[in-house]
């Protein structure tokens, strides 16, 4: 990213092709936007470098966004104090997590931890709200696709269900 | 380990410590840029709001943020051409007012009323001394803010400089401030910076409308008073305009609002005074009723409730530190400073801190 107290902010050039841009458009919540419209994602998102056993979000900690694995690994664990640690999944380049804290600010349910040097991008609550106000088109494209995602996983869990109620049956 | 930890944990002090000396230090040369900091600063709060409504609107951000530079620019040059020559003017006039012979007959008045109702003649000179006194300062340094800041025509242009890239570029200056902090807190400024600033625009945009409708119809109400009985209350635009900032302050605002009109009013000494001062009571009471009935309960945040006795400790110290214009700003700048605080402390009581990597820690020991 310039820097925007020594770098010329009126009359740079947009370098399209990082990877920035290249990753946003691989999530499937951004995946119908325009190029125009993800340059709009792009200048709200932070771009952070999390270590090998860094920790990115912490189980109890309110919820603030969702995070975009550009490069990297990280592993998603639960934590009991009786049943101790509990992986739930790794995941890596274009992965996204947390995403249900675009939503509300409960508690995360989970924690994510970098499992190797990973180059992790940020896209947070408070600028999606702003977003939504300031481009209602833009945000309503983002909010359906958001639905679509959460509506998939709650189909997949509904179907989890019936099958252990079938077991038990 | 140990020892880098701690060498590290100097190292920061001592920058801190530097910093906080340079600035000390730098003070005196930087105040006139950080007092149009400020206003700027103020500026875009009241102004982003404008802004964004705009490009919701569908216009572009750069365009939205031109055409409120325009009225900005409309508004500052008016204000600074005509209104402020014309405060300085009749602020003048007021304060030579209160130094010549008028004001005699007034303290002569008052000291009569004491020496009857009391039977104490000193009492009512101290009195008379006492709100001369403050009368004075507070013109005078209501004159002198204005002289203060730079020149003027120099603040008239570095101040919409400076707003409008402040409009422009906050969110890149937030992004890049909030890139500096370590991993483990970030999550949690990046929270607490977003709702400070939610907080705090909406406080200083509530305190801002509110002042505005109070000053209007303290004005509204003068300019009756003025259009009923011939014109007993002159500079009223200038009165009503303090009485909406006085209105700053609770409780003690709108006595603060209410005396100059009363103090004009008696110098100007209209044939049917005691009708005239009834009436401008009558307004500023009617104007509470109305900013407490239906203005602060829609624009101003109940969050900032502050008890009577901060208002009043904190008036008086606003006073000590920076004269008049300490006094007026004491309360809002206490508001900004608790707003702020609250949200500091919620993201204190609700981020995991004293078990700072907890996982991490649990996970690199299973590694090894």
């Amino acid at each position: 990213m310039e820097n925007p107290i020594w770098g010329n902010g009126l009359f740079k050039k947009k370098n399209k092709e990082d990877d920035i841009f290249t990753t946003l458009k691989k999530v499937p919540i951004f995946s119908d936007l325009t190029p125009k419209e993800l340059t709009e994602v792009e200048k709200i998102v932070h771009r952070r470098r999390y270590k090998k056993n860094e920790t990115i979000i912490r189980a109890g900690d309110p919820g603030l966004g969702m995070y975009i694995i550009v490069k990297g690994s990280v592993e998603i664990v639960e934590e009991d104090e009786k049943a101790g640690k509990r992986t739930l999944a790794k995941l890596s380049d274009g992965s996204f997590f947390g995403d249900m804290a675009l939503l509300d600010e409960d508690p995360r349910s989970a924690s994510a931890i970098a499992l190797v040097d990973s180059d992790i991008l940020g896209f947070f609550r408070p600028d999606f709200l702003d977003l939504i106000y300031r481009k209602p088109k833009l945000g309503i494209k983002i909010l359906l696709a958001l639905a679509r995602v959460i509506g998939e996983r709650l189909r997949h869990t509904n179907e989890l269900l019936a099958k252990i109620q079938e077991k038990k049956d | 380990m140990l020892y880098s930890q701690i060498l590290k944990i100097f190292w920061r002090v001592f920058l801190i410590i530097l910093a906080i000396a340079f600035m000390v230090f730098a003070f005196p040369y930087i105040k006139d840029v950080l007092i149009m900091f400020i206003i700027a600063w103020l500026l875009s709060v009241l102004l982003n709001p404008l802004v964004n409504f705009l490009e919701h609107k569908g216009l572009g951000r750069g365009w939205a943020i031109l055409i409120v530079m325009v009225l900005i620019f409309i508004i500052v040059g008016f204000s600074f051409s005509l209104l402020i020559p014309r405060i300085i003017r009749s602020a003048g006039s007021i304060i030579s007012k209160l130094q010549s012979d008028v004001i005699t007959d007034f303290s002569l008045m008052i000291e009569n009323f004491f020496e009857k109702n009391f039977n104490n003649a000193e009492l009512g000179r101290n009195v008379t001394a006492k709100l001369n006194e403050i009368g004075i300062k507070l013109l005078e340094s209501l004159g002198e803010f204005f002289k203060s800041v730079g020149s003027l025509l120099a603040s008239i242009i570095i101040i919409p400089f400076i707003t409008f890239f402040l409009i422009k570029d906050a969110r890149r200056f937030k992004r890049a401030i909030i890139s500096q902090v370590p991993n483990r807190y970030f999550e949690l400024s990046l929270n607490i910076l977003h709702k400070v600033e939610n907080q705090v625009g909406k406080y200083i945009q509530g305190q801002a409308t509110d002042a505005l409708i109070i000053g209007i119809l303290s004005i509204l109400g003068l300019f009756i008073i003025n259009l009923a009985f011939h014109g007993p209350v002159p500079y009223f635009v200038l009165i009503g305009m303090f009485a909406g900032l006085a209105n700053l302050i609770p409780y003690l605002g709108p006595v603060f609002g209410a005396v100059p009109a009363l103090i004009i009013a008696i110098l100007n000494n209209p044939p049917n005074l005691g009708l005239v001062l009834l009436w401008i009571v009558i307004v500023f009471i009617l104007v509470q009723a109305i900013d407490n009935a239906f203005v602060s309960p829609m624009v101003v945040s109940k969050s900032v409730n502050m008890h009577p006795l901060t208002v009043v400790v904190v008036v008086i110290i606003g006073g000590n530190i920076a004269g008049a214009m300490g006094m007026l700003f004491a309360v809002p700048f206490t508001g900004i400073l608790k707003v702020a605080s609250s949200q500091v402390i919620w993201g204190i009581k609700n981020y995991e801190l004293r078990h700072p990597s907890r996982v991490g820690e649990n996970l690199s020991k299973k590694n090894k």
